[in-house]
């Protein structure tokens, strides 16, 4: 799973891939159209849904916490 | 007309249709003054750039600036940008709120509306010591109103483009300072096209921006017929519903015409299946050989090689 995300990572955004610290939105690593494509990949790649509520800044802080969403989201 | 090539479409276009010509006779009167402060208002990526590039050009012209944040966006940076080089920053979600704060500057300033769907009142466009820009999303006079990018894809456009206008009491009806072009690709989606023309109107503005301030841009206006479509915030392409029996190329238009990711600016569009009502949780163009069968899942062929995948569930 880590490996598909981070694939899909490095296809919108490969600088994420390096990023080791805690906002990628305001350090200007990934925007808001960047985020749309990878929830986008993510649902499409792992069928799953991932509610607007979760498209937030934390949940996209570094490329942990988007696969803790994912991870979180899967086992729901 | 120069040509410029985009990264990412490869393709060539006419670019810039810088179209100047003297201010009209009714357009605010110089007061032969500099610019004192500069007010920026909006959200989203076009509004950080404009306030980097506004807070780069302080030092040359002398202005003062602020940041007022009326929209609040989930993803928004401009607090750390203004927090980071000393701008100040408002934020007024309340429309009175805000029509009062602004009616009480008293120097002579330009006002920057970004990406900003506050709608200035007269009394206030009407000040002789407030210069009021904005850009939007569509190359006036097509296209005023609300989400233009939208109805841009859904009428099949294939190219669409941005405008810096001067503000005036009517929408999206003052003259033209500066229009760029760009295309509509085959599989763009609302958003993307979105970002595009965000770009588009960031470089516009810093090409732009030293004739505003210097009161030398030959503006043009925009001749439009009177009766011309406004296009309001609830409406929806289609009313956001498609018959199975449309043709897939319009579907796969409807459904990324209204696709701005999570952002729940449209409702998901509708169809029936099977006699029973349901909603398109996800689209996708896929390869024909990619086909795979599954629980909520539709297949309409889109052109020679692709197939339109539909994720849906019942109401």
């Amino acid at each position: 799973m880590e490996e598909k995300i981070l694939e899909i990572l490095e296809e919108h955004c490969e600088e994420a891939l390096d990023y080791d610290g805690d906002n990628m939105m305001e350090d200007g690593v990934i925007d808001s159209f960047t985020v749309i494509n990878v929830v986008s990949d993510l649902e499409e790649e792992f069928d799953i849904e991932i509610d607007a509520k979760y498209v937030v800044a934390e949940n996209f802080r570094n490329k942990e916490a988007i696969i803790a969403l994912v991870q979180k989201l899967l086992e729901e | 007309m120069r040509q410029e090539t985009f990264e990412g479409l490869k393709t060539t276009f006419p670019m810039a249709l810088t179209i100047e010509k003297e201010k009209g006779a009714e357009s605010r009167v110089s007061t032969n003054e500099t610019f004192q402060k500069i007010v920026i208002l909006g959200y989203g990526k076009v509004t950080g750039e404009v306030l980097q590039y506004v807070y780069d050009r302080k030092k040359e012209y002398g202005y003062e600036m602020e940041f007022i944040e009326h929209e609040i966006h989930s993803f928004s940076i401009t607090e750390k940008i203004c927090a980071e080089r000393g701008i100040p920053f408002h934020r007024i979600t309340d429309k009175k709120e805000l029509t009062a704060s602004l009616d009480r500057i008293t120097d002579k300033t330009l006002i920057v509306s970004a990406s900003n769907n506050f709608l200035f009142p007269a009394s206030l466009v009407e000040k002789a010591h407030i210069t009021i820009v904005n850009f939007h999303n569509a190359l006036l006079p097509d296209y005023p109103g609300r989400n233009a990018p939208t109805w841009a894809i859904y009428r099949g456009e294939k190219t669409t483009g941005i405008t810096w206008h001067y503000v005036t009491a009517g929408v999206d009806e003052g003259s033209i300072i500066i229009q760029k072009q760009c295309e509509i690709t085959d599989d763009m989606k609302a958003y993307e096209l979105t970002e595009k023309l965000m770009d588009l109107a960031a470089e516009a503005f810093r090409e732009c921006f030293g004739r505003i301030l210097e009161e030398s841009v030959q503006a043009r206006e925009q001749g439009f017929d009177p009766g011309r479509r406004m296009y309001r915030s609830r409406e929806v392409p289609a009313d956001g519903h498609f018959s199975l029996t449309d043709q897939p190329e319009a579907i796969y238009c409807l459904l990324r015409s209204v696709d701005y990711g999570k952002n729940d600016l449209f409702p998901l569009v509708r169809t029936r299946i099977d006699g029973r009502e349901a909603e398109i949780t996800r689209y996708r163009r896929i390869p024909t050989d990619r086909r795979k069968e599954g629980e909520g899942l539709l297949y309409l062929p889109l052109g020679a090689d692709s197939l339109l995948k539909l994720k849906y569930r019942f109401l």
